[in-house]
């Protein structure tokens, strides 16, 4: 036997037997579950909520999955959707879009010749490229003497082009206006100028450029490899070689000239070197230069009759003017800009709406994208500088990262649009564009995501009921250090800063009421009752 | 401090505008019928390993709040009881480590009269103040031995830890509360 320990142990339990339980304050036992049913998520590693619930709680994990999977399908049927619309493939013969009917004029009731005329403008896209496959339709039902297409673009998809090309080469005479003053037809509106009958200019405008590709190797050598550069470029040259042949054979050199070395020329430039057949200042000019004209159609010698014929104007509908305006290279960026906020925003404040939104800008961001030379590593570069500064107030960085992610942003912005190829226009974000957007998103980071945070991360409200100042006052606690005025007292359980209110002291061990609260200090009467 | 900010923090609860789902309110029911009778003895034992009743109390309500996180994932009800400590020890031991990186507390004798019952039981007696020399996990041992009534085995089973370990730790308990209270009380022998 240890007989020192069993001394010990008897008085322990000696102790222990004599100590006594006070009553538990009844505010204990009185937790607010209500209130912590919903964890609290005041930490990092909580953000990451998608992966975390599909691994952890069954029922919550569901969910989001569910929620994930309604955004993406919502998402996916509205790109089908848009690409039902977009229809692609205007030779097909399925778009969905018709052109409107036309609108016929009064005066050309008398029979006189009628000549149709398709205005565009933009990024050569399947959306233009179905409305003027519509427009000649319509034109060549109608018995129109000729097409107009006037054109003013920077180029486009090589697909919607061949789609264009390919309707230009109708059973009626097609002409290409470029016009009015200021216009261009560079890359694909190049090789589509050329492929027309008919090609007329307005002064003051361009055409050509139709490939950057330097002679040592561009862009396009970079990303795919000279031999793919190479065979992009042949490929181009061959195409235009055979629009030039069969439209302007005097000017085969000179077509081949806007793809080998990238040449742009003007309207004066053109006309000399028999590249086009005329200078148009405008439709009425047009009509005038145009008739009389033989042209081949279908191996054909036809004679062009456009003298005093009355000009029917086919515009785009609103939903094409709606899709045709997404390929700006300027929407697309706010789009994608708009949706990786939105995507971000539904991470840390999930409302599924904002989520929704953000993934049909994303959507939409990407269908115009789609048309434009994406370069994807100022995507990914703008995408990371968004998430830079959506993590700066939960990852302390003392501003570093909110350096970085507007850095990252601006360089992205910049190198959004990459090399353009034979087709593709070549385009760049605009510079108030870029700032403004990135003025946004870092207030986004800074004010909206601390926000979030701080509410999150407010304390819970713990006790019954009502909490809060009300409740000490009137409260009697015990003086723990002398009050003279200010001292501390113990009250509720919890040690307070206490002032006593007036002059005077209070020792320790006195008993005090608490009067008021003010911030964090209690002001307290001394108990005249006691002692 | 956090408790102290809370209150003044806080917003009104209105626990009736927030209607749980009918499952959720059985759960909580089941629960609070739980809970309420062991909250008497969690707040005895938390207050004598604490030494303090307002740190026992906060004590008591987080364990209380995260036994009725896992109350749902809990099979056996039957061991409310036994896992319930547990939770209460791992809080209580958590709360003695912080308090000890940041101050040494010692008990006397003056705190007899002061307003916390749990000082004061253990200041009236020279073995109850030497107990503020004990590790934490020495003092866990000593207050669920005497104060928590539990045997030897019960104690090896709150803690997770085998039987020996809970043997030896008692015996370096007992040993270090002898070696404190024998200089105070050997002129008195």
């Amino acid at each position: 036997m240890n007989d020192p320990d069993f001394e010990m142990e008897a008085r322990l339990r000696d102790l222990a037997a004599r100590s006594s339980t006070p009553p538990p304050p009844p505010e204990m036992a009185d937790l607010p579950w209500s209130v912590q049913r919903t964890e609290p998520r005041t930490e990092v590693r909580r953000f990451l909520p998608a992966f975390r619930n599909a691994a952890g709680g069954a029922g919550r994990g569901v969910f989001t999955l569910a929620r994930l999977g309604a955004t993406l399908a919502i998402a996916g049927s509205l790109l089908i959707v848009l690409g039902q619309v977009r229809g692609g493939n205007a030779n097909t013969g399925t778009n969905v879009i018709l052109p409107p009917p036309t609108t016929r004029p009064t005066s050309a009731a008398g029979g006189g010749p009628e000549v149709v005329v398709l205005p565009t403008s933009g990024v050569v896209d399947d959306v233009m490229a179905s409305y003027i496959h519509g427009g000649i339709q319509r034109a060549v039902s109608d018995h129109a003497s000729a097409v107009i297409v006037q054109l003013d673009t920077l180029g486009g998809s090589l697909t919607s082009m061949t789609d264009i090309v390919t309707d230009l080469n109708a059973s009626i005479p097609t002409i290409v206006w470029v016009g009015p003053a200021g216009a261009k037809a560079a890359s694909a509106g190049t090789f589509i100028t050329m492929s027309a009958n008919l090609a007329y200019m307005a002064p003051s405008t361009n055409i050509g450029a139709a490939s950057p590709v330097a002679a040592g190797g561009g862009d396009i050598a970079t990303q795919f490899g000279q031999t793919e550069a190479d065979k992009v470029l042949q490929d181009a040259e061959a195409s235009m070689r055979g629009y030039a042949q069969a439209h302007h054979p005097q000017a085969v050199d000179w077509a081949v000239s806007t793809v080998s070395s990238a040449r742009s020329y003007s309207a004066e430039e053109a006309l000399a070197a028999h590249g086009i057949n005329g200078l148009a200042s405008s439709l009425d000019d047009v009509l005038a230069q145009a008739d009389g004209q033989v042209v081949t159609i279908n191996g054909a010698q036809v004679t062009v009759h456009t003298k005093g014929a009355s000009l029917v104007t086919v515009n785009e509908d609103a939903i094409q003017l709606v899709l045709h305006t997404l390929d700006d290279p300027n929407i697309a960026f706010i789009l994608l800009v708009i949706g990786v906020l939105c995507v971000l925003v539904e991470f840390f404040h999930p409302t599924l709406l904002v989520g929704l939104f953000g993934a049909l800008s994303l959507a939409l961001s990407f269908y115009g994208a789609g048309n434009l030379p994406l370069n994807v590593l100022g995507v990914l570069l703008v995408v990371l500088g968004i998430g830079m500064l959506a993590v700066e107030p939960v990852v302390p960085s003392h501003g570093l990262l909110t350096v970085g992610g507007v850095v990252c942003f601006i360089v992205g912005a910049v190198a959004f649009y990459g090399s353009p190829g034979p087709y593709l226009p070549k385009v760049s974000v605009a510079w108030p564009i870029i700032l403004t957007s990135a003025g946004l998103a870092s207030l986004y980071g800074l004010v909206f995501v601390r926000t979030v945070l701080q509410i999150r991360n407010r304390p819970i409200p713990v006790g019954t009921g009502m909490v809060g100042t009300v409740v000490l006052v009137g409260k009697v606690g015990e003086v723990r250090q002398d009050l003279s005025p200010v001292g501390s007292i113990y009250v509720a359980q919890e040690a307070w800063t206490a002032k006593l209110e007036g002059s005077g002291r209070a020792a320790r061990g006195s008993l005090v009421r608490v009067v008021r609260q003010e911030g964090l200090t209690l002001i307290v009467q001394p108990l005249e009752s006691d002692r | 401090m956090f408790a102290k900010e809370a209150y003044l923090q806080a917003e009104p609860i209105h626990s009736a505008a927030r209607p749980a789902a009918a499952r959720d309110q059985a759960y909580d029911l089941e629960f609070a019928d739980a809970i309420a009778g062991e909250l008497t003895m969690a707040y005895r034992l938390a207050g004598y390993i604490l030494a303090d009743a307002a740190e026992a109390q906060d004590a008591v309500q987080e364990a209380s709040v995260r036994s009725w996180r896992g109350w749902p994932n809990l099979r056996d009800r039957d061991k409310f009881h036994s896992w319930f400590s547990q939770i209460l020890v791992n809080v209580c031991r958590t709360r003695l480590r912080q308090r000890s990186r940041h101050r040494a507390l010692d008990i006397d004798e003056v705190d007899v009269v002061s307003g916390d019952p749990f000082r004061a039981a253990l200041a009236r007696d020279t073995i109850g103040r030497a107990l503020s020399v004990l590790s934490p996990e020495l003092r866990i041992v000593v207050v669920l031995r005497y104060w928590g009534e539990l045997s030897l085995a019960e104690i090896a089973d709150r803690l997770r830890i085998p039987v020996g370990t809970v043997k030896s730790r008692h015996h370096a308990a007992l040993q270090a509360l002898r070696r404190r209270i024998e200089p105070a009380e050997g002129g008195i022998r």
